[in-house]
């Protein structure tokens, strides 16, 4: 009885020793990132390693931010990604309307139009989406960042779903006291299906902030980079030590580690639901 | 008012196409043209400063075949797929089967194992280029400290791609855990009370109940690696830029190289034919193969 219990207590103790490694290794690139960018540059070419900045300086960070304005590219980064989320989730929540609820001629093939659009990611896109931003006079614009998120298949997908699974009722009823179409999306469904919107909105602001090809091909000029773009070409101004390009790596990703700190709970159960029903 | 509007009316046609018609216009001009035109560009060669287009025919496909850096770059996207494929849904489904909800830390433990996902893979790939720098990189100082020889990480044309694939099965690790825990949670309890029952072990019960139960997930999680694999560019672009030599190079690199800095749009087109018919086998795969897993319980 009593060695039976001890076994248990040993595996769950294995059990834990085995996830907190794997978890000390998910964290640690940014331990020692966040580490480097406060380390005097003696300490960074030390052997053993220091593993605790001993004394700390902010002198890389003068440095990269000297080198490059990040609060520009935050800013970049926060337009592209606040313009692309609301527009991809008011178009999806009515798209999504119109599929869940009318009948109508071609219902069928656009839907699955707009679902194909998924097997064709903009990797295969770009070369011609290039030359027709080339004709719109859209290079290095910022609607030519946006060109190809504006909607989102997987918004309008999602919102099918949820809006399909509602009682008809609420919107003959709504129909009945004589409120238009347009009302009954906006002041009744919406709200309705705010939790839905709101983790497919966090999934594309991830997707967005996060996004590089297209960004990387269609901004030529400094002012316009967004973070990923801006870090990608930050160039070191000593060549010699990691500490300013640490430096850079922290202003671009801890302050998105704070944010989803705080709701992560939200995003991995978001995740969690929108993956497996994908 | 003639029938065919009063039927339009009453069946509310004219919304239904209103609230439909933004995402056709920004899809069918962003998304679904450029997809068409990118079919017709790989069948000709393309000059954008001149605008002109001249019919080649297959000849961007005939080059192709004879590139040794573009089938260098299919045959590293491939061995990056199949480890990426293979490593994600083996640890993450063992990591996955660890956690129960009885568990007091699961939560930490799932927001330590996610933070990677959500950090932007161009900014995460900056610091693993530090990481792997042979001389003052944190990786060779810990073999050093192990009283082990450093590797070459990044700079060996033999350990480059190996590199990539591991930064990559770190950086979606958690995404796979959070989607197998979310599959293992699906799988009622009753299944494995009735084993325990019947007297199972838990290896009996992990290929009895567990593995076929679990089928729809882990194809899913097969099918979303691979094609996130297939579309791999962020991390090679910041760690080794298909470098040393070319060694690391894959599809939407030679592509994006190919278009955007030698501006042979044409021949660049037929390579992202190339890269969508992949992607397109998987997908027919994928309909094919989940119709036949669909479980219900």
């Amino acid at each position: 009885m009593s060695l039976e219990s001890a076994g248990r207590i040993a595996a769950k103790t294995l059990l834990y020793l085995v996830l907190a490694v794997f978890g000390v290794l998910m964290v640690m690139p940014f331990y020692w990132m966040i580490v480097t960018s406060f380390q005097i540059p003696e300490n960074l070419i030390a052997f053993p390693p220091k593993w605790w900045p001993q004394p700390p300086t902010l002198e890389h960070f003068q440095a990269a931010t000297d080198q490059a304005p990040f609060l520009l590219y935050y800013r970049n980064s926060l337009i592209v990604a606040a313009i692309s989320v609301t527009c991809s989730i008011v178009f999806g929540l009515f798209a999504g309307y119109a599929f869940a609820v009318y009948r109508f001629p071609l219902q069928n093939f656009l839907f699955i139009l707009i679902l194909s659009t998924l097997m064709v990611p903009i990797q295969v896109t770009s070369v011609s989406l290039y030359i027709l931003m080339a004709r719109f006079h859209w290079i290095d614009t910022f609607p030519g960042i946006l060109a190809p998120n504006f909607a989102s298949a997987f918004g309008v997908f999602f919102m099918r779903q949820t809006i399909k699974g509602m009682p008809v009722d609420l919107i003959d009823a709504a129909r009945i006291d004589g409120a238009g179409e347009i009302r009954i999306v906006a002041t009744i469904i919406a709200p309705l299906v705010k939790s839905v919107m709101a983790t497919v909105a966090l999934i594309l602001f991830i997707d967005s902030w996060n996004d590089f090809l297209w960004p990387v091909i269609v901004i030529n000029s400094e002012r316009l980079r967004t973070l990923p773009v801006g870090i990608a070409f930050f160039k070191d101004p000593y060549r010699i030590s990691f500490g300013p390009l640490m430096a850079a790596a922290s202003i671009a990703t801890v302050p998105t580690i704070v944010v989803y700190l705080f709701v992560q709970k939200f995003i991995i159960k978001g995740i969690a639901t929108t993956g497996l029903k994908f | 008012m003639s029938r065919f509007i009063i039927r339009i009316k009453k069946r509310r046609w004219h919304y239904a196409y209103l609230f439909i018609s933004p995402v056709l216009v920004f899809f069918g001009l962003f998304r679904v043209y450029p997809s068409i035109q990118t079919l017709v560009f790989s069948f000709f060669k393309v000059n954008i400063i001149a605008k002109k287009y001249e019919w080649v025919g297959l000849k961007n496909f005939a080059l192709l075949l004879q590139e040794t850096d573009f089938i260098r770059a299919i045959a590293n996207t491939f061995i990056y797929t199949f480890y990426i494929v293979v490593f994600s849904v083996f640890i993450g489904m063992v990591l996955a089967s660890m956690f129960s909800s009885k568990m007091k830390l699961a939560g930490i433990f799932k927001a330590m194992y996610f933070v990677p996902f959500i950090t932007a893979t161009v900014a995460a790939a900056v610091v693993w280029g530090y990481l792997y720098d042979p001389k003052f990189g944190l990786f060779n100082m810990i073999l050093k400290l192990l009283g082990l020889p450093g590797r070459h990480w990044l700079t060996s044309s033999k350990e480059a791609l190996g590199s990539i694939i591991i930064f990559s099965i770190w950086k979606y690790l958690g995404y796979n855990i959070v989607i197998f825990i979310a599959g293992l949670q699906n799988i009622p309890d009753a299944f494995y009370e009735a084993a325990t029952i019947d007297g199972a072990g838990p290896l009996a019960k992990f290929f009895r109940i567990t593995i076929p139960l679990l089928a729809p997930t882990i194809v899913f999680v097969v099918i979303y690696n691979t094609i996130l694999a297939l579309k791999v560019f962020d991390q090679v672009f910041v760690l080794t830029a298909g470098g040393p030599a070319g060694a690391s190079t894959v599809v939407v690199l030679e592509l994006y190289e190919m278009a955007f800095l030698h501006y042979r749009f044409g021949y660049a087109a037929s390579m992202a034919f190339v890269l969508f018919l992949f992607i397109m086998i998987i997908t027919v795969v994928q309909y094919t193969v989940s119709r036949r897993w669909e479980v219900t319980y």
